[in-house]
């Protein structure tokens, strides 16, 4: 087994187990340090699939920006010293559903994704993909990139709106 | 160095063609600034807003003979699409009215300067997603409309029911984009482009497995179909029409749901059917997955739940709430035929829903901040006691429920003849038959505004001359609509055909 | 054993299924975002996966650039309207906010 096998076993185990105890755990303050470890295991994947520029992304944006928002938003809205912090479920009924939905799901798209024929080709030798990300935004995806803004600029004027606490 | 002339040059050439999106953007910074400078003028950014729409309409008549594919292929502008971003356009511009006179909003909250605003940013992202042609810019576009109207749904955030609406319908709908983008990714992966014609292309040249394609499709239909409240991705309209300010409620009810049924043909027409070389009304559906099946099933869901939900409802917001999901599937029973009358009967029965729905509303909201509630039983009367409205109200109501001679009936007529003459009379049996089970909850409205409580509901409800204009410029047009249509299915016709050819 | 597409979609598609089980099964709202932000990543794997054996195709790769970017707005509003609804219910449980009747 060499290095990047290993790299990738390790990776996987670490998104899909704490994404696994995001989704469990009944104390949401573990759920939201579990998606740190998940969001960083992802960061990792994407070295191997030699997207370095994406790694940082995922590392900065989701790590240094959603996540953080995220234990905001579960500090302002949980009486973290009561006993409120531990988030409940649904019914069992309704549990029992959402896992049976759930194995169903995950059952169809491992069939997907292990059975299906991609369009697949060798890829060319690549040192750094931020040089061809950034050609591709400023011209093929210009116009989303343009569009991107506006809506940054949405979110922000509607996010400080509402979040506003007075007039 | 690269020689970057030909991309220049094919980047001035898409600027000139995305000039109505372009004024939309200064409108929204222009309000912006105005909102901030003049703090005490409550209604500043919505007068710019106006006068904002009103040049992008100016400016999208100029366009009506601009066709092409612009920004390497991102958006294309073609007929279709301007008749889409003229229905936006006009409910937008009507909403923008109603705001002005909307009780509710000026009671709830003192600022009205983001409203405004982000009206005009729903909009633009609604402009975006009629074009949009790369499952990028699809979600981008969807992304744009979805957060202002998150917002906008909550905006008297005083209001308890108000700030349910809007988590409700942040959280259902980032969900459901979110699937939606899992499903790009599987198309994505299946056929190694992003761009909807060249998927189309892949799609057939080679052969893919169906359970996959099914797999991405559904996905990306829950995408699609929770913005037009298709069943089963509508459980969130209820709540969200019935909590949000009317005014939002009537945008969501149409232009949201426009700008949704256009990206969603444009999806099938470019990346599920063929031919792409030229235009042709015949679509072929590439692979063997049924999509007309399944579209059906997906209509007779919705209009059947839609309709028969609607019988139990007490309150006018949430049974129109209900109307609106059994109106989305009389259109998608056109989307299903999948073909260019189908298309064309969808424009025309925009075109009549806009004007009828919003109508509607509107005197939901008058009636609503007159005597402070939204309950059927309010209505009591009330063609006694306002006798415009009460006429206003039954014209909207007729027309809603598609009989003669109102411009509903136009509407459904296409739709009925386009599923009809594409061999899905079953369907359209089904269509006629909710048709019958509407007229019962629409007509229960008319009989108590004229039959019940005639004696104790004396008061006369009065309203300035000015409102009374704006519901006769709703009112007078769905009769007109219905009798002279022949303007209205010519510019259908000009428009149906959906650019599919690169 | 060579590590392939296969290896990732599998990762992917399990990622997917734990965060659509965390949105349908959770009560709080925080939560619920939390099981979005899973199905997002998720996809953006497959992204990523398939921009790399597809031959380098960096479409994918601008594809998970855009869906990063959309999360975080996303996310910025969803925890604003959150906070709305913590001022008027003392609670984010979205079972249990539910002033509007069938």
């Amino acid at each position: 087994m060499d290095l990047t096998t290993l790299a990738f076993y390790f990776f996987a185990a670490l998104t899909l187990g704490f994404g696994a105890v995001v989704v469990m755990s009944r104390n949401i303050l573990h759920a939201a340090f579990s998606l740190l470890f998940t969001f960083f295991g992802i960061a990792g994947l994407y070295v191997l699939l030699f997207a370095d520029f994406l790694a940082i992304t995922q590392i900065m944006i989701y790590i240094g920006g959603i996540l953080i928002l995220i234990i905001f938003g579960v500090m302002l809205t949980t009486h973290i010293t009561g006993v409120d912090v531990k988030s409940g479920r649904t019914g069992s009924i309704q549990l029992g559903g959402a896992v049976l939905v759930t194995l169903a799901l995950a059952a169809t798209l491992i069939i997907i994704a292990t059975g299906t024929a991609w369009n697949e080709s060798p890829a060319p030798e690549v040192t750094s993909t931020a040089e061809l990300i950034g050609t591709s935004l400023l011209t093929r995806y210009l116009l989303a990139f343009e569009a991107a803004s506006m809506l940054l600029l949405i979110a922000i004027v509607g996010a400080a709106f509402i979040a506003r606490k007075k007039n | 160095m690269t020689d970057i002339t030909p991309f220049t040059t094919h980047l001035l050439q898409s600027m000139q063609a995305f000039v109505p999106e372009t004024a939309l953007i200064v409108t929204f910074l222009l309000a912006l600034a105005a909102d901030l400078i003049w703090k005490k003028q409550r209604h500043i950014s919505g007068y710019m807003a106006l006068a904002g729409f009103i040049v992008t309409g100016f400016l999208l008549v100029q366009q009506q003979s601009v066709t092409g594919i612009t920004f390497s292929g991102m958006l294309v502008i073609d007929h279709f699409g301007i008749f889409i971003k003229w229905v936006i356009l006009l409910s937008a511009m009507l909403v923008v009215l109603f705001s002005f006179i909307s009780g509710e909003l000026h009671q709830a909250y003192t600022r009205l300067g983001e409203y405004y605003i982000l009206i005009v940013g729903m909009v633009f992202g609604m402009f975006l997603l009629t074009g949009a042609s790369n499952l990028v810019m699809i979600y981008l576009a969807i992304e744009t409309m979805s957060i202002s109207s998150y917002i906008l749904s909550g905006y008297t955030k005083f209001v308890r029911r108000a700030s349910e609406a809007s988590m409700k319908y942040v959280i259902y709908g980032a969900v459901s984009s979110g699937v939606m983008v899992y499903g790009f990714s599987l198309l994505f992966g299946l056929t190694g482009s992003l761009q909807l014609h060249d998927i189309g292309a892949y799609l057939q040249q080679h052969s893919v497995d169906n359970l996959t394609l099914l797999m991405a499709g559904i996905m990306i239909l829950a995408g699609f179909g929770y913005k037009i409240s298709a069943v089963p991705f509508h459980y969130w309209t209820p709540d969200v029409y019935e909590g949000a300010p009317v005014t939002i409620t009537a945008l969501l009810s149409v232009a949201s749901k426009a700008a949704g049924f256009a990206a969603m043909l444009r999806f099938f027409r470019l990346a599920f059917t063929a031919p792409f070389t030229a235009v042709d009304a015949d679509w072929t559906v590439i692979g063997s997955i049924d999509w007309h099946f399944v579209l059906a099933v997906l209509a007779v869901l919705t209009m059947t739940l839609g309709n028969l939900v609607a019988l139990w409802q007490s309150n006018m917001k949430r049974m129109l709430a209900y109307s609106s999901i059994a109106h989305a599937g009389y259109m998608l029973m056109a989307v299903a035929v999948l073909n260019d009358t189908g298309v064309a009967a969808i424009l025309i029965y925009f075109f009549t829903y806009m004007i009828m729905n919003l109508g509607a509303f509107l005197i939901v909201q008058l009636v609503a901040d007159k005597t402070g509630s939204e309950d059927l039983e309010a209505y009591s009367g009330l063609g006694y006691r306002s006798p415009l409205i009460g006429v206003a109200l039954t014209v909207f109501l007729i027309s809603l429920t598609g009989l003669p001679p109102t411009a509903g009936f136009i509407g459904k007529l296409y739709v009925f003849t386009s599923v009809i003459s594409a061999g899905y009379v079953w369907l359209a049996i089904v269509g006629v038959l909710n048709s019958v089970v509407s007229l019962y909850y629409y007509v229960r409205v008319i009989r108590n505004m004229y039959l019940r409580d005639v004696e104790s509901q004396g008061s006369k409800i009065t309203f300035t001359p000015a409102v009374l204009a704006l519901v006769l410029l709703l009112a007078v047009p769905t009769l007109i609509l219905g009798i002279w249509f022949g303007p209205l299915v010519d510019w259908a016709n000009l428009s149906m055909a959906i650019t599919a050819f690169h | 054993m060579e590590i392939g597409l296969s290896h990732y979609l599998i990762i992917s598609a399990l990622l997917f299924s734990l965060g659509l089980y965390g949105v349908i099964s959770r009560k709080h709202a925080v939560m619920v975002l939390m099981g979005l932000e899973l199905i997002l990543n998720a996809a953006n794997i497959n992204f990523v996966a398939f921009a790399r054996f597809g031959g380098m195709n960096m479409d994918g790769q601008v594809a998970a650039v855009f869906v990063i970017i959309l999360a975080a707005a996303e996310a910025a509003v969803a925890l604003a309207i959150l906070l709305n609804i913590y001022q008027h219910f003392k609670h984010v449980n979205l079972d249990e906010v539910d002033q509007m009747k069938e």
